[in-house]
């Protein structure tokens, strides 16, 4: 095993004496588009990927009443809202977590085990439920990502997740179909 | 018959297909309407293909201590990251592992990688299901062919081509939607999911600075392959790394827009570490295979070391003319299309595989559309001149060469020649030179005179006649 990572990095820094020339450097201005209000452009773009909102506490219960079996990720946020579990991830119609923090620019959520629960918990159950509050969106990517770095830098969490909408395919005809492998429906509730 | 007849005789058969063609016009113009649409959220679309190439440069040009961080994180993270020089060697490590530990079972997440080294025939050679999980690469394994695009791996099949086959394999009526046909291979497969003994992956990207290994998928099968089974391996070639965690906030977007026209893939995932204390599932072991096969010879030729960058996107294939008209299996390669035109030679043999460096107008629209701004068009010149340089090429090509070269130089032999050549193609002489180009075309009606003459033949006053 040794003398492969000896042979392979040897090569590479042979190969690297001659520096390859540098493309074109990038300037300051903008790549994206400025993205405005957060909240509003969470809105906006967690609809425009085919998530859904739930706006009042009376939505919220409506939604819940059609999955009986329900596996929560045992935060405080999410056992006040939702109640308890009462089933495991395998089981359940419905996953219930908290999350990282939702990115306005793109519409996502991000989930760890921390936030979240384990793995399977937002990904098995074919309707995943997001519990979060408003003042947990950041604007960007960028945003998120520094946010991740001070929170976790040193001990990461095993596994994150940038989540943007339900699972998907297009694979067929390149005809989008929603529900694939994970997640049928994604939704999200603010409380708060 | 060798690579080049092949390839010769499939590109042939499929440009001359019109139902092919068909096909893939529909699909392609689907993803250009998709990326069209999606280019209006960028407000600097050239900044961001310039800073993903320069993310990329960075760590192509210290791949070396950046290959070292990642394996430092990693191993203090709790997994294992083996070093793989060949396809062979990657194979029986992941083989090995799978028998040592028991494993029945694979399901796999949508890897091009795993493809390039064969992997499952390894496993099914040796008494290992491996299970597709993307639902493109499902079909394929069904009907026992290899992708067809890098990141559309069903391109070529209509939606009922898709149900013939379902129908066929699982009852499924013939009738069935696009919608159907994916719910019955979540019913098929998420048995599969719950009772795999390994997940094995490939990667994104492999970022230095955390030990992570990022995953996009729009499925949710890649998240399921990482969380259900006991063992999960990831196999990545030694190009995918990054330097920093930050990086993927520009890489993500610009993976998706290009890939698919999304703002985002639905599901980026990073996985770093094998199950922690307190963790209720996930893997218990976490392995990284790094594997060159080739890719540090590529690295050591500095002027085409850019096509390293390339992140399996997929974009140069949707916008290149000959792709369009053959389609993927005619490559015969693992990494169709421009850039794997480019980077076959170097990964396997350059003798055999410099003819993919002629299916090329040299358009260059694949260029325009790189994200990290791999100098693709030039690098097939590149691989065209390096062939002539190291002989590879058609000994009776190299005369016609010299010939031309020589007719070239010399006004008089340049007049003899023109006349005798208008005189071979009026008399049908040529026709017999031009077999292969002849089929399905003419040849023009060639003039009586030739510019020169016509010229000559002419008073002032119609030489100026606009």
């Amino acid at each position: 095993m040794i003398p492969a990572r000896e042979n392979i990095l040897s090569r590479v820094r042979t190969a690297l004496r001659t520096e390859a020339p540098r493309p074109t450097m990038p300037t300051t201005a903008p790549i994206w588009l400025p993205v405005g209000d957060v909240e509003a452009r969470f809105r906006a773009e967690f609809t425009a990927v085919r998530g859904n909102l739930l706006d009042s506490s009376q939505q919220l219960r409506e939604f819940m009443k059609a999955f009986p079996k329900i596996a929560i990720d045992g935060s405080t946020l999410v056992r006040q809202v939702a109640g308890d579990g009462t089933a495991t991830a395998r089981e359940a119609d419905i996953g219930v977590t908290g999350c990282d923090c939702l990115v306005a620019q793109t519409g996502s959520i991000i989930v760890s085990m921390h936030a979240s629960g384990e793995r399977a918990l937002s990904v098995l159950p074919p309707v995943h439920l997001v519990i979060a509050r408003c003042d947990q969106i950041v604007p960007d990517l960028a945003a998120a990502f520094t946010l991740l770095r001070q929170r976790y830098n040193g001990h990461w969490p095993s596994s994150l997740c940038l989540i943007t909408g339900p699972s998907r395919t297009s694979d067929i005809e390149k005809t989008l179909v929603i529900g694939a492998h994970g997640p049928k429906q994604l939704a999200v509730y603010f409380a708060g | 018959m060798n690579a080049a007849q092949q390839f010769r005789r499939a590109a042939a058969k499929k440009a001359a297909d019109p139902r092919h063609r068909a096909v893939l016009e529909k699909n392609i113009a689907t993803y250009d309407d998709a990326v069209a649409r999606g280019r209006t959220r960028y407000a600097g679309w050239e900044n961001a293909r310039s800073t993903a190439a320069q993310i990329k440069w960075k760590a192509i040009n210290h791949l070396d201590s950046y290959l070292e961080q990642f394996e430092r994180a990693v191993v203090e993270n709790g997994g294992h990251v083996f070093w793989a020089e060949t396809a062979e060697d990657a194979r029986r490590y992941i083989v090995e592992l799978a028998q040592q530990r028991g494993v029945q079972k694979v399901v796999k997440s949508k890897s091009m990688v795993t493809e390039e080294i064969h992997l499952n025939a390894a496993f099914a050679a040796a008494g290992i299901e491996p299970v597709e999980t993307d639902l493109g690469e499902f079909i394929c394994q069904l009907r026992g062919e290899s992708p067809y695009h890098i990141l559309t791996p069903i391109m070529h099949l209509t939606k009922t081509d898709v149900a013939i086959l379902f129908h066929e394999r699982f009852g499924t009526p013939l009738t069935a939607t696009a919608g159907e046909l994916a719910g019955v291979a979540r019913e098929q497969l998420r048995k599969v999911f719950l009772s795999a003994d390994m997940g094995v992956t490939g990667a994104n990207f492999l970022v230095a600075d955390t030990g992570m290994v990022a995953l996009s998928t729009n499925e949710g099968n890649g998240r399921l392959s990482v969380s259900l089974p006991r063992i999960h391996v990831v196999v990545a070639g030694i190009e995918k790394v990054i330097p920093h965690f930050e990086d993927l906030a520009v890489l993500w977007p610009v993976l998706a827009q290009v890939g698919t026209g999304q703002g985002v893939t639905a599901y980026n995932t990073l996985v770093g570490a094998p199950r922690r204390d307190g963790e209720p599932d996930s893997p218990t072991e976490f392995h990284v295979v790094l594997l060159d096969n080739g890719r540090t010879r590529l690295l050591a030729d500095v002027e085409q070391r850019d096509a390293l960058h390339c992140i399996r996107c997929g974009a140069c294939l949707n916008a290149c003319p000959v792709y369009k008209n053959i389609g993927g299996h005619a490559y015969g390669t693992t990494y169709q299309g421009p850039i794997g035109s480019v980077i076959t030679p170097h990964l396997r043999d350059a003798c055999e595989w410099s003819h993919l460096s002629y299916a090329s107008s040299l358009c260059g629209a694949c260029t325009g559309v790189c994200p990290v701004r791999i100098d693709v068009h030039r690098h097939l010149l590149h691989n065209r001149r390096n062939a002539v340089r190291r002989k590879f090429d058609n000994p009776l090509q190299r005369l016609a060469f010299k010939a031309w070269c020589w007719v070239m130089q010399d006004a008089t032999r340049y007049r003899i020649t023109g006349k005798l050549a208008r005189l071979a193609i009026r008399f049908g002489l040529a026709a017999p030179l031009a077999k292969a180009w002849m089929q399905g075309r003419e040849l023009p009606e060639v003039p009586e005179q030739s510019f020169r003459e016509l010229w000559a033949g002419m008073d002032d006053n119609s030489r100026t006649r606009s």
